[in-house]
Parts: structure tokens; C-alpha cells; sequence
């Protein structure tokens, strides 16, 4: 039972467009356009959330109006032409089929973008300021260019009318070019552009009557704009209240989309972009405070995960609509399982950033938990019944094997799950412990809740044997029994310990400890986080450029900030050679990867993270009695058939997860889920 | 001997004496009945008597009868003792006229009576002893059968002496004795103990409330309070209309309400028997006398009563926790004998309380004043009635002006439970093609909730303005998924001048499948309850058509002990979930229980507050699913080629 859910259902009419509730997704980069076009991997991606029953999804977050705002960065797209125009037609019937509405974020990047791309043309400003995240130093617009950028906004929302779809916003949000215009941290101009705030508003005022006069005042037109830069020379909370009441009481504007922050540098992307070290709705108080100045209705996403909180956030009045935009990602059919009263299978968003981070760095986005989000073409979001049911054991309940087994039973197999630990979760168990990634436990709990619910049945506490596994009589058996830390391969490396080891509290380090990182992703930032609060003396290297290579953009900061702030020593470019003992201490040599120089640390304890390996013996008793010897047939996975021994007497073996090779979460939840979609 | 002398002789003296005193006893009694109101009829008008006088045998022989032999035991018990004792002493009575006192034959058919008269009060005696069953009462209950026995076995040994003559004449005078203490001592119970239900019973039932109830009318509609009467609702036991004083005076303390009760049962503090013992002694001098079981988990009151004193309050007789403990339900009604009106009785007090006193229940206090000022109990707004559809497009009568269905969504529509439930239902009323729309913001609350809690000026006002904006509209008729909207409309709103042609979702579905205009296909196998709702069923006899629907889902039925006009209630009615008055357990957990134990893993409900309540359960529970859905899913499951309309 979710408090106030009611109040989410209730339609909203926005110039006579009805919104059939109150969840929308934000207009986001997926990274999924192609050529510039919204495709049907990205249309599929946002026609699974209209199925899933949401109200409005909104896409092409940041979808170009002219040709120096390129698409390329993010994979992105461009209304600068009308060739876009049939595809989003296309794009309008898929979701309208499904009882959906369908807006598209238009916006000029100005200096947020990149120049060495397709175009080769220099990013513009309101003033030729360098922004930190994209490096680019932008020529201060003329004149000409302020009425050549005008009338592309005003063109681009024509094709977006003309494509059907039911209205658009523009970005005024997250440092693009209209708010490069409003912030004072940027426009430097000294004419009718600058200066006092209502010159500096001119701009985002010529581009929305401009793009009002184009599409006919029957057209939902909103913006997407932050509610305070919190950025000291930035716009502050009272500016934003000012430009929101300003755009709103003259008409400009249908809708205000409210975020807080901006995104110039890499810390202010991890704020705007809330992680699980955030509480949820962190910045709700500022589309609430927009919402008290503005008739037009108000709508706000960061980091609102669940329908509990959305339904408050609507329920007392802060915001009109509440996107759900991460939420949707982990789980697309959010509101039909609300409407039809599953609200407890819903798999809620942890926060762990991996979309977006992915997008960050040239990838897709994807979910952590979520294998089918993005592959709607060949992944189901809802997994159907086999022809013929099946006995499947699976040995290990960590996330691979959880999911196997939870699509396993969807698919109306008889499931047997065997884990040797007490309760389900596996190395999430271990990186949860960790401070603020806490949240992850939320992955093998919502698995763990749905096995259950579906009936497998679970062995905890067993470690499973071939012998049992042999007595079950299977049909399939699936070997998820995950990796082991192992204290890699420097001369001396077994008096080293793993994060493995200080994460389950094996060792309880005190004194001086030197962490040594190759992996760079979570797990030795995390540690050397626990180390250091627990009061040691911590230094932290790693062969990689930075710490936390491999840990994305949203993530990485926070990381560095509470890294800093315990004090730890951060030393990059550094090979772990060797330790050795010195009394009751050990030396650690350390080798620079770029001079060959040699240094030495004495300490305490050398803490090591070389990743995993797998866990194989259950994998070599059981493949001479298999099937197919312990094969996966690749071709298959990839294309999505059954494997082709499917049907043959006997059981056939499969790995899944870092049971296979060690890697993420996200790569051991797709290697179950598309292996057993086909079972 | 002389006739004088013989005993039987004396046994006719005897009975013409004790007729004499009872008719006194009955008619001090009857006078007592005299300081109440005008009598209420729900027909509007006054106790007709000449019908009614006439129709007493019949009402007794065959509406009480009814009643009666739904325990078989009691009935041939209540028969040979109530019979016997009739004939017997009726015969005895003739006896007195000299040709019959002289024949053998007379005194042999005398003594058989009596016979039977004493099998009856053996068997009453065997019910009382050695162990009294709890929901029997106990005190002067408990002398009945002795008196019983002495009578009937007195008046058998002075017919017996009678047939057999001199031999055994010292055992007439015996039995003459015996007689004479039985008798007198049965005359004594007439003015306030078991015997009173004898001749209370039998006036009750010449003067009842409902007359329709003889003549297989559910007769359930509450019947309107006269707003401008200087006191509005029942402070004290004058305030009550003299038949229904009579009615109360009908009790014979068979605890069959108390067995029934829902409250009773979760040990709230009401048990309607000490209710009705409390209202039978609030008008005569002195605290009633009571030896039955207690208000479970009794709230302390003063225990003063008065014929002009306040019934209702700590000083008073009745606490109010009582009155606020009643779901409505009707089950003691449906299970009364003597057909008390007790739900008339706890609505007239609590009409009394909120209106005049504004006495309510802290969480009623609310809904009766969004009720009033917003003109829905929970405040919401009335365009928000129809959010529930999330997308589902739903035709406004407003825009097309008339339909065959007008759909009442009622209160549970703000409710997302209920939501599935009226989206499953506008989904099959689309795929059978049917005319329907609904209200919109225009519809506002039935007044259902506003009535039971005692506010019938709320209630009126609301139903004149449904009243008002339905005249505006064409329909043939009211389509409504809650069984309160159509119990109000359908039976209470023709008071205030709207009549109309009701259907529950229940009735219209079952047309629908039965005329295929949908099609089902058998679910897959599963075992299903199905859970009466009170207003469905007790208050408008609707048991079979849900069953019907749910037998051709194809799953397998079965009934819980308690089910049709007997169901038990899930708490939801009569404003008790807002009155939410602390017992010892909750009513749905007993409900659900019921339904588990039928091994069922799915109880069907037809009814907003049932689903609520039910759903509401915890641990151990059968999914809750309302009919609409439990159709919609087998329709879906059928070929979509052979969906009617789409």
C-alpha cells in the first residue's frame, strides 16, 4: 500500500492535452539515437514505459536545434533538419498506441558540447567563458548568430509539432545556451543580452515567442529549468523563482520542469544527478518553491526512486508531475504495477548511477539491475511461458543467479536454487557493506523477493554438491557461483590482503594501510573509504590515470569527495612490485608507470583488489556428465535462440555471472536473463 | 363427587383464572407501551390493524416459522411446548362445559396435550441443563422450563385422574397443585420474563414496522427521520415509536443476534440481545434485569434508565461505544425470530447523538463533515471521483445527455483498490458494447455512510441533489458496483421522490455472459469463496446471480458456514471503519479466516468496503478479487476474435 498513490492517477490537462497521470519520465540521453534519428531502439526503449502505463515520457534529452550544437556527444538528436520529422511519427504512434504522451527536449548546447565533431564549428556563448566539463572555449554570439540560433528553435518546434509529437520543452537547465544566457557565471555581455537579470533573460524570451509563433498557441511548449544554480557567481534560488514567475505570467511557457544544481564540472554533475549517497528527492523544496509563484503546472525529477515519495511530492502540492525517469529505467511497467495493485513487484531504482554514467563516457545506457531496458528489440521486460517446463537448478544466489532463477520460473520452469551463505545476494552483500553503496542491497532483495513469489525453491545455507545438484534430476544446470578476491600476482602478494577481506570484516585493519587498486571501480574506492574512517592512515594507488578510473561520472565524485575529506593519500600511476616483511611491518615498493621509478612504503597492511576469479570446481565434476561439456553456445546468446542442446537427455551446463569471468553486476543479470529467456 | 370438587374441574377454573391474570400482567405491560411515539410504518403509515391482526397466523406460522427451523431442534421444541400448552389449556378450559367434562375421551385428548406440552418443556429443560449454552440467558430463563414442566406435567397428572377416575384422584389433586405453581409462575414471566415474548410476539407482529418483510419484500430501507420534530432521532425510550417498544418487548433472549453479531464476535462492545434488553428495561422501572452475556470488553456506564431518561451515554444505559460498535450489517435482524428491527433502534439512537449532540466517534467526525460541506465523506474532490480510470476514456452522460446504463461509481472509485475493480468493469461494459456513462463531478455522495452514522439531514440534502441531477439525464437504468449506492438508491431514494431501476455489476454481468455479449473461457483450476456482501445480499436479496457469474468462470466454488443472507459482515459497513471502535480482534480478520478455512485461495467480493476490509487482512490470506475482475480475466483469456464489440 502506497500512501497518497491515488494522488498520481489523476489525469492532468495541460492546454487541452490530458496526461493520463502524474509519473513522467525526463527527457534524458540514452545514448541510443542513431544518425542523429530517434530510431527503433530508442523509440522501443520509451514505447515499453507507455505500455508500462506512465503518463508522459519525454525524450531526446538535449536534441539539437542547429548544426553547432552537434548530436554526436551522447549519441543524440538533431532537429535541425526535417528529416526527423518521419521518425517522429513513428516514434508519436508507437507510444500514443499505448495511451501515452510523447514530448521531445529541444535545446542549443552553446558551450556544453564538443567542436571536433561532425560539424567542425566552434561552440557559441552568451560570452567566450571555458566550461570545465566540456573543455570547450565558446566565441561570444553576435547578433546574427542570436537570430540565426531564434528562428532554428522556432523551426525545430515546428518539426516537432509536424512529427505529432504532444509538445516539447526547451533546456534551460544543466549550463545550455539559454541559461548560459541567464547566469551571471557565464554571460559577461555588456548589451540588451546582459547585465541586469531581465536583459539576460531577452534570449530565452526571443527563442520561446519565437518558437510560440511557430507552432500556433494551441502548442504544449514547456522548459526545463534549474531551481538554484548553487554555484556562487551562478543564478540563485530568488533569480530562478524570478525567471520561472517572469516566462510563466507572460505566457511563454505551458509547463516548468524544475532540477536543482548545474552541471559545469564533474562534482556539479554528481549533485544534479543524484547517486544512492543522496537521500531521495533531495531538491523537491525547489519546484515546490517555483510551484507557489506559477500557475502553469510544475514538474521536477532527481532522484525520486520511489512511488511512495512521488506520491507524496504530488500529494502535498509540491510539484504537478512527478518524473520518475531512473525509476522507469530500472522498471518501465512502474505504474501499471501500481494501477493493478503489484506495487510490491516493483523493481525500484537504487540509485547506483550506471545509466547514466555509462552515457558519460560514449556508452549506452543501461541498468544495473535491469538487463531488458535498452534491448526492448530482443530482451522482454515480461518473460513468457515456455512450451515445456523444465527442472533447472541453479547454484549460487548472487545476482546472476537470482535472476536466472527469477526468469527460469517465469518462464514455468521447476527451479532449484542452492547458496551456501545463509542468505541470498552474493558479492552485493559484500559491496553494500560499504558506506553509502548500502543501497545496492536493493538489487538481491527485489531478486530475492521475486524467486520467492515465484515459487523456487531455495536452499540457503547448502552448499550445493554434484551430487545433489545430480539427485534434482536436472534438465539445465546453471552454475552462478560467483569469483573470489584473490591478492593478485606481486612478488610477496600473499601477505597482502584483499577489500574482500576488510568489507566482511575478516581483518580489522589499524595503522597505516596501503590500498592498491587495478581494477578502478567501486570496490577499492569503497574500501579505502571504510579504512580510513576507521581511523588508518590510508594511501590509495592505483596503475590507472586517477582513482576510480573505471567508476563513472556521477559516481566518481563522490568517491574523490569523501576520499579527500578522510584524508586519503591518493597515488595514481603507481604499479604494486612487491612486499616484504620489516619487523612486524611490511614494506610495499611501488613502481611509477611513467618514470620506472621505485619507492617504498612501510606499513601496516598492503590491501590489494585485483577483481575476481571464478569459482570452478563444481564446473569440472560436472561437465563430463553433460550435455553440451560445459558449452555455451555463443551464437545462440548473442541472437537470442535457444541453445541448441535444449531438449537432449541429460542436463545441460552453463555459467553465468563472474562464475564465467569476473565483471559487474549488470553483465552477470544479462547473462542470466538472456540465457534463460531461451531455456 | 361433585364437578366442584373434582380436579379437573378445578384445572378449568385454574386456566380461566390464570387467562384472567395474564390478560392483566398483558395489559399493564401493554400500557407501558403507550409512552412512546405515534406508531412508524414504512409505509408511511399507521399500524393497520385489522390486516395485521389477521395476518398474525400466518406471519407466525410461516415468517417466524422460517426463522424458527433454521435450528430444527429449537423449532420442535418451541412446537410441541408453545402447542402443547395452547391446546392443552384451552381444552382444560372447556372442560368447564358439563357434557366435556364428563367424557373420557375429552380428558384423554386433554392429557395427550399436555403431553406434549411437558415433552416441550423437558426439551427445554434439557437444552438449560446441566450445561446452558452462552448465548442463551440465563436467571428467570432458566425457571421456564420448570414451570413448564410443572404446569404441563400437573395439568397431565389432573387429566389423567380425569380419564382414569376415583383410583387416582389424590394424584389430580397432586397434579392440580403442581398446576396451579406452574401457571401462576408462568403468568409471573409474562410482565418481564421469557412469557413476555408470548403476547408481546404475537402484537408485534399485527403492528411491525415493515409489514413488507411477511410479504417477501426485503423491506431493509431506513426509514426517513422527521427533520423538523422539535427532537430529532432517540434520546429516550419516549422518543421511540410505541411499536417499536413492542418489538423490543418481543425478545425471548435466543441469543441468535448474538451469535450472528460481527462486532459481537471481534468482542466489541455490542451484543445486540443486552441492546435489546437495555431498550426493553430503559422504559420500566428499575435496571433491567439481565443473566445473559455481557457487551464484550463492556465500557462502564451508570446503569440508570427511565422512561424519560437519556438512554445513550456513561450516565445513562447503553454506552455509546455500543451504538457505534453496530456494522448495519442486519444479521441479528436476518436472525431474529421474533423479527426485531435492531438496526432501526441503533440508527434512531445514533440519529439522536449526531444530530442533536454531535456526538460522534472522533474518527466519524470528519466524514460526516466532508460528507456535508464537500458532499463526499472523504473531502475529495468531485472531479476526482472518475481519476480511478487512469487513461480509460469514460463517457459523461453530461456530454451525450442520455445512455441505457448510467454507471454510479460511488465512493470506493477515489479508492485505487476499488479503481481495478471499476476500470475491469468500464472495460467489459466496452467490450459488450453497452450504452453506458457516468456522472462525472456531478455525481456526489449517495448519502450511504452519512445515514448510517445518524446524519440524516446530510443524508436528505445529498440525496435531493442526486435526486436533481439525475432528473436532468435519460437512462434506462443504474448500473452501480456497490452495493450501499444501490441499496440507498434503490431502496431509500424513492422516499425522497427518485425512483429508479437499480443493477449491481453482480446482476449485469451475469446478463451480459448469459446472453453472450461477453465471452468467457474456463479459468485455469483454482478454488474460490465468494463473500456476501451484507447490502447485497441481507438488505437486497441478491445471493444468486454472483454465484451464477462465478460458476461460469469454470473455477471451483465453495461456501463458507456462513454465507447468502447469512454471511457474515468484513466490518465495513455502517460507518464502523470510522467509528473504529476497539474490540479484541478485527471483524475481517474473522472473515478472512472463514474463507481460508474453506481452503479457497481467492474470495470473490462485490463490494468496495469487503475488498477494502478483506484486502486489509494480513498473513495468512486468500487473494481478494472483486467479480468484475475475476470476469475481465477470463473474457481476456478468451480468443480476442470472439470478444463481442470489439
Amino acid at each position: 500500500m502506497i500512501p497518497h498513490a491515488e494522488a498520481l492517477l489523476k489525469p492532468l490537462t495541460i492546454k487541452g492535452l490530458t496526461i493520463r497521470n502524474r509519473v513522467m519520465s525526463t527527457s534524458h540521453a540514452p545514448g541510443y539515437g542513431k544518425d542523429g534519428k530517434p530510431q527503433e531502439r530508442y523509440q522501443l526503449y520509451h514505447a515499453e514505459k507507455a505500455k508500462g502505463g506512465i503518463g508522459l515520457t519525454m525524450f531526446g534529452g538535449s536534441s539539437s536545434v542547429a548544426l553547432d550544437s552537434p548530436a554526436t556527444p551522447w549519441a543524440q538528436i538533431s532537429v535541425a533538419d526535417d528529416s526527423v520529422i518521419p521518425y517522429f511519427q513513428q516514434f508519436a504512434e508507437r507510444v500514443h498506441a499505448h495511451g501515452a504522451k510523447l514530448m521531445i527536449q529541444l535545446t542549443h548546447m552553446g558551450r556544453r558540447t564538443k567542436w571536433d565533431t561532425e560539424h567542425w564549428l566552434p561552440t557559441i556563448s552568451a560570452s567566450a567563458r571555458r566550461e570545465p566539463a566540456s573543455r570547450t572555449i565558446p566565441r561570444a554570439m553576435d547578433k546574427n548568430d542570436i537570430r540565426r540560433v531564434v528562428r532554428a528553435f522556432a523551426e525545430a518546434a515546428r518539426r516537432c509539432k509536424e512529427g505529432g509529437l504532444d509538445g516539447c520543452e526547451i533546456s534551460a537547465a544543466h549550463g545550455h545556451l539559454v541559461d548560459q544566457f541567464w547566469s551571471p557565471s557565464v554571460n559577461q555581455r555588456t548589451d540588451e543580452y546582459g547585465g541586469s537579470l531581465e536583459n539576460r533573460m531577452r534570449f530565452g524570451r526571443e527563442v520561446l515567442e519565437a518558437m510560440r509563433e511557430a507552432t500556433g498557441g494551441d502548442y504544449v511548449i514547456g522548459i526545463r529549468m534549474s531551481g538554484d544554480e548553487m554555484l556562487e557567481d551562478g543564478l540563485s534560488q530568488q533569480d530562478c523563482l524570478e525567471i520561472a514567475a517572469t516566462y510563466a505570467k507572460d505566457g511563454l511557457v505551458d509547463f516548468i520542469n524544475v532540477m536543482g544544481g548545474q552541471a559545469r564540472d564533474e562534482m556539479s554533475h554528481a549533485i544534479s544527478l543524484p547517486n544512492m549517497s543522496f537521500p531521495v528527492a533531495p531538491f523537491l523544496f525547489l519546484p515546490s518553491a517555483i510551484k507557489r509563484e506559477v500557475e502553469v503546472p510544475v514538474f521536477h525529477a532527481q532522484r525520486v526512486t520511489d512511488l511512495a515519495t512521488g506520491a507524496r511530492a504530488v500529494a502535498e502540492g509540491h510539484v504537478d508531475m512527478v518524473a520518475m525517469t531512473r525509476a522507469h529505467i530500472a522498471d518501465p511497467h512502474l505504474m501499471r504495477k501500481l494501477i493493478e495493485g503489484r506495487d510490491d513487484d516493483i523493481r525500484q531504482c537504487v540509485g547506483a548511477g550506471y545509466c547514466i554514467d555509462r552515457i558519460y563516457v560514449g556508452g549506452d545506457a543501461l541498468c544495473i539491475q535491469n538487463a531488458a531496458t535498452g534491448r526492448e528489440a530482443t530482451m522482454p521486460h515480461v518473460i513468457a511461458k515456455a512450451d515445456r517446463s523444465r527442472k533447472v537448478v541453479v547454484v549460487g544466489a548472487g545476482p546472476a543467479g537470482l535472476e536466472a532463477a527469477r526468469v527460469s520460473a517465469e518462464r514455468g520452469h521447476r527451479v532449484v536454487l542452492f547458496e551456501k551463505d545463509d542468505r541470498p545476494g552474493g558479492q552485493i552483500n559484500l559491496a553494500a557493506r560499504a558506506t553509502w553503496r548500502e543501497a545496492l542491497s536493493g538489487i538481491p532483495r527485489w531478486l530475492a523477493a521475486q524467486v520467492s513469489k515465484k515459487g523456487v525453491d531455495i536452499r540457503l545455507g547448502t552448499e550445493a554438491t554434484e551430487a545433489m545438484i545430480l539427485a534434482e534430476q536436472p534438465e539445465v544446470v546453471i552454475l552462478a557461483t560467483g569469483g573470489l578476491a584473490h591478492t593478485g600476482f606481486a612478488k610477496g602478494a600473499e601477505r597482502a590482503v584483499t577489500t574482500w577481506d576488510v568489507l566482511a570484516g575478516r581483518i580489522e585493519p589499524s595503522g597505516s594501510v596501503l590500498l592498491y587498486d587495478e581494477i578502478g571501480g567501486h570496490n577499492a574506492a569503497s574500501t579505502a573509504e571504510v579504512l580510513a574512517r576507521k581511523g588508518c592512515l590510508v594511501e590509495m594507488a592505483t596503475h590507472d590515470l586517477q582513482i576510480g578510473q573505471e567508476v563513472g561520472t556521477t559516481n566518481k565524485p563522490i568517491h574523490l569527495r569523501e576520499l579527500y575529506k578522510a584524508g586519503v593519500i591518493l597515488t595514481p600511476n603507481m604499479e604494486l612490485i612487491e612486499i616484504y616483511p620489516e619487523g612486524n611491518r611490511l614494506v610495499a615498493a611501488l613502481r611509477n608507470t611513467m618514470t620506472a621509478a621505485e619507492e617504498e612504503r612501510v606499513v601496516d597492511h598492503v590491501v590489494v583488489d585485483y577483481g575476481t576469479l571464478p569459482v570452478e570446481g563444481l564446473f569440472a565434476s560436472l561437465r563430463a556428465g553433460s550435455v553440451n561439456d560445459g558449452e555455451t553456445d555463443l551464437d545462440a546468446l548473442v541472437a537470442g535462440r535457444p541453445q541448441r542442446w535444449t531438449g537432449e537427455d541429460g542436463y545441460a551446463l552453463y555459467r553465468i555471472g563472474d562464475a564465467w569471468t569476473g565483471r559487474n553486476i549488470h553483465a552477470a543479470i544479462y547473462d542470466a536473463l538472456r540465457l534463460c529467456k531461451d531455456l | 363427587m361433585t364437578a366442584a370438587s373434582d380436579p379437573a374441574f378445578g384445572l378449568g377454573l385454574l386456566v380461566a383464572l390464570l387467562a384472567a391474570c395474564a390478560a392483566v400482567v398483558a395489559a399493564r405491560a401493554a400500557l407501558r407501551w403507550r409512552i412512546g411515539r405515534a406508531a412508524r410504518v414504512d409505509r408511511g403509515t399507521g399500524v393497520d390493524w385489522m390486516a395485521g391482526l389477521l395476518a398474525v397466523p400466518r406471519r407466525y406460522l410461516v415468517d417466524v416459522h422460517h426463522v424458527v427451523a433454521r435450528d430444527p431442534h429449537a423449532a420442535r421444541m418451541h412446537a410441541l411446548a408453545a402447542g402443547g400448552l395452547l391446546a392443552g389449556s384451552t381444552l382444560a378450559l372447556l372442560g368447564l362445559v358439563p357434557p366435556l367434562g364428563a367424557s373420557r375421551l375429552f380428558w384423554i385428548t386433554t392429557a395427550l396435550a399436555f403431553l406434549l406440552a411437558l415433552v416441550g418443556g423437558a426439551m427445554v429443560a434439557r437444552r438449560r441443563y446441566p450445561r446452558r449454552p452462552a448465548r442463551l440467558s440465563g436467571g428467570t430463563f432458566q425457571r421456564l422450563p420448570l414451570l413448564l414442566v410443572a404446569y404441563g406435567g400437573g395439568a397431565l397428572l389432573v387429566a389423567l385422574a380425569a380419564t382414569l377416575g376415583d383410583p387416582l384422584a389424590p394424584l389430580g389433586w397432586l397434579g392440580l397443585a403442581m398446576a396451579a405453581i406452574g401457571g401462576f409462575g408462568l403468568v409471573r414471566q409474562l410482565a418481564g420474563g421469557p412469557m413476555r415474548h408470548a403476547f408481546a410476539g404475537a402484537l408485534h407482529l399485527a403492528a411491525h414496522p415493515r409489514p413488507g418483510r411477511f410479504e417477501g419484500e426485503r423491506a431493509t430501507a431506513l426509514m426517513p427521520a422527521d427533520l423538523e420534530a422539535p427532537r430529532l432521532g432517540v434520546a429516550t425510550p419516549a422518543d421511540f415509536a410505541w411499536n417499536q417498544l413492542l418489538g423490543f418487548d418481543a425478545c425471548i433472549q435466543c441469543g441468535r443476534c448474538e451469535v450472528a453479531c460481527p462486532a459481537f464476535a471481534a468482542g466489541q462492545p455490542l451484543n445486540p440481545k443486552r441492546l435489546i434488553q437495555d431498550l426493553a428495561g430503559a422504559f420500566k422501572s428499575g435496571p433491567p434485569a439481565y443473566a445473559g452475556s455481557p457487551y464484550p470488553n463492556a465500557r462502564p456506564v451508570a446503569g440508570i434508565g427511565g422512561p424519560d431518561l437519556p438512554i445513550v451515554g456513561a450516565g445513562a444505559l447503553i454506552h455509546p461505544d455500543t451504538i457505534w460498535s453496530c456494522t448495519t450489517c442486519r444479521a441479528c435482524v436476518e436472525e431474529c425470530p421474533m423479527m426485531i428491527e435492531h438496526v432501526d433502534a441503533i440508527v434512531d439512537l445514533r440519529r439522536f447523538q449526531t444530530m442533536e449532540l454531535a456526538a460522534v466517534p472522533a474518527g466519524a467526525i470528519p466524514t460526516l463533515s466532508e460528507s456535508r460541506y464537500a458532499e463526499e465523506p472523504g473531502g475529495r474532490p468531485l472531479s476526482a471521483r472518475t481519476d480511478f480510470a487512469a487513461g480509460l476514456p469514460l463517457p459523461l452522460i453530461a456530454d451525450k445527455g442520455s445512455c441505457d446504463v448510467l454507471l454510479w461509481l460511488g465512493a470506493g472509485a477515489y479508492e485505487l483498490r476499488h479503481g481495478r475493480t471499476l476500470r475491469a468493469l468500464v472495460e467489459l461494459l466496452r467490450r459488450a458494447s453497452i450504452d453506458y456513462a457516468v456522472l462525472g463531478a456531478e455525481e456526489r455522495d449517495c448519502g450511504d455512510l452519512a445515514r448510517r452514522l445518524g446524519d440524516e439531514a446530510t443524508f436528505a440534502d445529498l440525496a435531493r441533489a442526486n435526486i436533481a441531477t439525475l432528473s436532468r439525464y435519460a437512462f434506462r437504468r443504474i448500473l452501480t458496483a456497490d452495493p450501499h449506492a444501490l441499496h440507498v438508491l434503490r431502496n431509500e431514494y424513492p422516499a425522497f421522490g427518485g425512483h429508479y431501476e437499480l443493477i449491481h455489476h453482480s446482476a449485469f454481468l451475469d446478463e451480459l455472459t448469459a446472453e453472450g455479449r461477453l465471452n468467457l473461457v474456463a479459468m485455469p483450476d483454482g478454488r474460490l469463496t465468494y463473500h456476501d456482501p451484507c447490502y447485497l445480499g441481507r438488505y437486497n436479496g441478491e445471493t444468486e446471480a454472483p454465484r451464477r457469474l462465478l460458476d461460469r468462470l469454470g473455477l471451483e466454488r465453495v461456501e463458507m458456514e456462513r454465507h447468502g443472507k447469512r454471511a457474515m459482515c468484513c466490518g465495513g459497513g455502517g460507518g464502523a471503519p470510522v467509528s473504529d471502535i476497539a474490540g479484541d480482534r478485527r471483524i475481517p480478520d474473522i472473515r478472512m479466516a472463514q474463507a481460508r478455512a474453506t481452503g479457497a485461495a481467492t474470495v470473490a467480493v462485490a463490494c468496495p468496503q469487503c475488498a477494502a476490509m478483506l484486502e486489509g487482512v494480513t498473513g495468512d490470506v486468500a487473494q481478494v478479487r472483486d467479480l468484475a475482475e475475476l470476469v475481465l480475466a477470463a473474457v481476456e483469456a478468451a480468443p480476442a476474435s470472439q470478444g463481442a464489440g470489439r
